[in-house]
């Protein structure tokens, strides 16, 4: 038996080695490793403890390695673009300089406006923007299989990281915290094949499940056939996963493919909007709550006060264009002014008056008068009963004599009260009415 | 007698390391390939954990030395996935051992065999994950062989550059 461990130990050791690791494989796999919600969005299971601590020992093993290397680098980095590579950058000093004179007289002309505009622009994009409390972190490493598209962040359960945390970019979004560690975090990427994700295609409303596939692409995939899918349209999230805000930018459709094993379905390859290859910066979004800092909350009050000048420059633009209109009004043909002289009587070479301008015309009183006929209510008109018309000349001389005409004839005439000076309408068919109607043109 | 003369030859054949060596390499290549992914993207075609279980294997010609080594390594970069713990552990246990037992019977000094025996045991690598994936996981995974190939054929060039470097760090007796 002894010799059959010593001639075999390696296969035997093997074999263990192997046995244990499928075991382990076994134990991690019996439950299904991604549970399903009602919007069947896979929602990976936590893992045992045992899988967690190895986990655990492989992160805090690598990533703090990870960190030096990344501040090593950007410190190199920094020093080189610094200190070292100082090629032609006298060149570049001169090109510089002449840009700042030229935009030096630009900046002349364009401060007012571009102040004006920063303020309007801040104040849109506060009101159109969401407010969600997020922490920014640094990516410092992967995983550094092309199987696993996942990235470590520098920041962990110390600054109050959660699994199922959405993780962005000003892009778009980058994946979900799926493992936190005190110092470190893992994040998920939405490339990866066994991420989640609900998402809704904006302009044909169609809703997703947004996973990786082995090319490291982002695809919606279980969808039907829909000849409105087209490259170019926009993927937004559709928040019902309960880790991604509504409506954040995923990316855009770069084709679409018919599901090799389902014919009926295709998969919508997705160019994400964020460059998931080159991240350097991420937001987390710790809460999906509304938050307001300090400084936004500046801002809205800045935006109320700028509120009230506004109200009263439109105020006093409404109450000039009410002037304006009533001058109109008063302009209008066929109306008097008030204020303008009375007109002198001519003397002719004889020594005798002139005759005047033409006679106003009135109209020829009315053989039965009524509460509608002219001067009926004690006006002027109508007093001097004539026969042809003519009006005498004491009466050319006599402003006096001149019937008033309502400075606002079109709206009064509308009115019934105000419609009796009007005789064509209250006695069309007098056979004394011959003369012009009193609202001719007054000279 | 044979045997004694075998297992003789073979021990004056097995190269030693220093003991941080059998530390710091492997910690060095699970730190630069999780690392390296942020720079090269997604032209990272290559696999240093596995080439450094593969070296060990076949500068230690011990089997048991291989398997354990490929395992702790394997199980190391599971554990820096979202993937089940065992993936690759599998893939480099298997690997591990067969470059050891290959490592006894033939010369690895010839970079020519040694960027074959890189480019082959790749393969047979990614070959492994996605049996176990697939089979024993049941689960369904798409691989790109391409990308396989690709990787195989990092490694390679990259183990005939690391090895000579490697063996510089060996102990000269």
């Amino acid at each position: 038996m002894e010799s059959f461990f010593s001639r075999y130990r390696n296969l035997i050791v093997l074999a263990v080695a192997l046995l244990l690791q499928v075991i382990g494989l076994a134990v991690q796999v019996r439950k299904p490793s991604a549970a399903v919600s009602a919007a069947g969005i896979p929602h990976p299971r936590p893992d045992g403890p045992g899988v967690l601590l190895i986990r655990l020992w492989a992160t805090s093993l690598v990533t703090p390695f990870e960190r030096t290397i990344h501040g090593a680098g950007q410190g190199l980095s920094g020093m080189w673009t610094r200190y070292l590579d100082l090629r032609h950058t006298q060149q570049e000093n001169k090109d510089l300089q002449a840009t700042i004179d030229r935009l030096r007289l630009e900046q002349a002309e364009l401060h007012e406006d571009a102040l004006q505009g920063q303020r309007l622009q801040a104040l849109v994009k506060f009101q159109q923007s969401y407010a969600y409390q997020t922490l920014a972190a640094q990516v410092i490493g992967t995983s550094g299989s092309r199987q696993s598209r996942v990235i470590y962040l520098d920041k962990g359960t110390d600054s109050g990281l959660k699994p199922d945390m959405a993780v962005i970019t000003s892009e778009g979004i980058v994946g979900k915290v799926r493992d936190v560690f005190p110092h470190a975090a893992q994040v998920l990427l939405i490339n990866d094949q066994t991420s989640g994700a609900g998402v809704v295609l904006a302009t044909s409303r169609i809703r997703g499940i947004l996973r990786g596939n082995a090319a490291g692409q982002p695809q919606v995939v279980n969808i039907l056939a829909d000849s409105r899918i087209k490259p170019g349209e926009p993927v937004l999230t559709a928040g019902g996963d309960q880790i991604f805000p509504r409506g954040l930018p995923v990316g855009v459709v770069e084709k679409v493919e018919r599901d090799a094993e389902r014919g009926a379905f295709i998969n919508v390859i997705v160019k994400p909007a964020a460059h998931l290859d080159t991240l350097d910066e991420v937001l987390v979004v710790t809460s999906l709550e509304a938050h307001l800092s300090k400084e936004q909350e500046t801002d809205l009050a800045a935006s109320e006060d700028l509120k009230g000048p506004e109200v009263a420059a439109a105020a006093a633009a409404e109450e000039a264009r009410k002037k304006a209109a009533l001058e109109m009004e008063q302009r209008l043909p066929g109306l008097t002014d008030p204020n303008a002289p009375a007109p002198a009587t001519v003397i002719g070479p004889d020594g005798k008056p002139m005759p005047g301008p033409p006679p106003i015309p009135k109209p020829l009183p009315v053989a039965h008068p009524d509460r509608f006929s002219p001067g009926a209510a004690g006006g002027t008109v109508g007093t001097a009963p004539t026969t042809d018309g003519a009006a005498p000349a004491p009466e050319v001389a006599e402003p006096k004599e001149t019937p008033k005409v309502n400075p606002k004839p079109v709206a009064k005439l509308n009115t019934p009260a105000n419609s009796a000076p009007n005789p064509a309408k209250t006695k069309p068919k007098s056979p004394q009415f011959s003369g012009p109607r009193p609202l001719g043109r007054v000279q | 007698m044979p045997t004694l003369i075998s297992d003789y030859r073979r021990d004056l054949e097995i190269r030693r390391y220093p003991t941080y060596i059998y530390f710091l390499v492997p910690l060095a290549a699970l730190v630069i390939q999780a690392w390296l992914p942020r720079v090269l993207g997604r032209f990272m075609y290559m696999d240093l954990p596995l080439l450094i279980t593969i070296y060990f294997a076949l500068n230690r010609r011990s089997p048991i030395h291989g398997t354990v080594l490929g395992a702790i390594l394997g199980m190391a970069q599971d554990g820096l996935t979202q993937g089940a713990i065992g993936i690759h552990g599998i893939a480099n246990t298997v690997v591990g051992f067969l470059a050891a037992s290959v490592g006894i019977r033939v010369v690895v000094e010839n970079n020519v065999i040694r960027m074959m025996m890189n480019f082959m045991l790749t393969l047979l690598s990614s070959g492994i994950v996605a049996v176990v994936v697939r089979v024993l996981l049941g689960l369904d995974w798409h691989s790109n062989w391409m990308d396989e190939l690709l990787r195989a054929a990092g490694n390679s060039v990259i183990g005939a550059v690391m090895f000579p470097l490697l063996d510089r760090t060996q102990n000269r007796d």
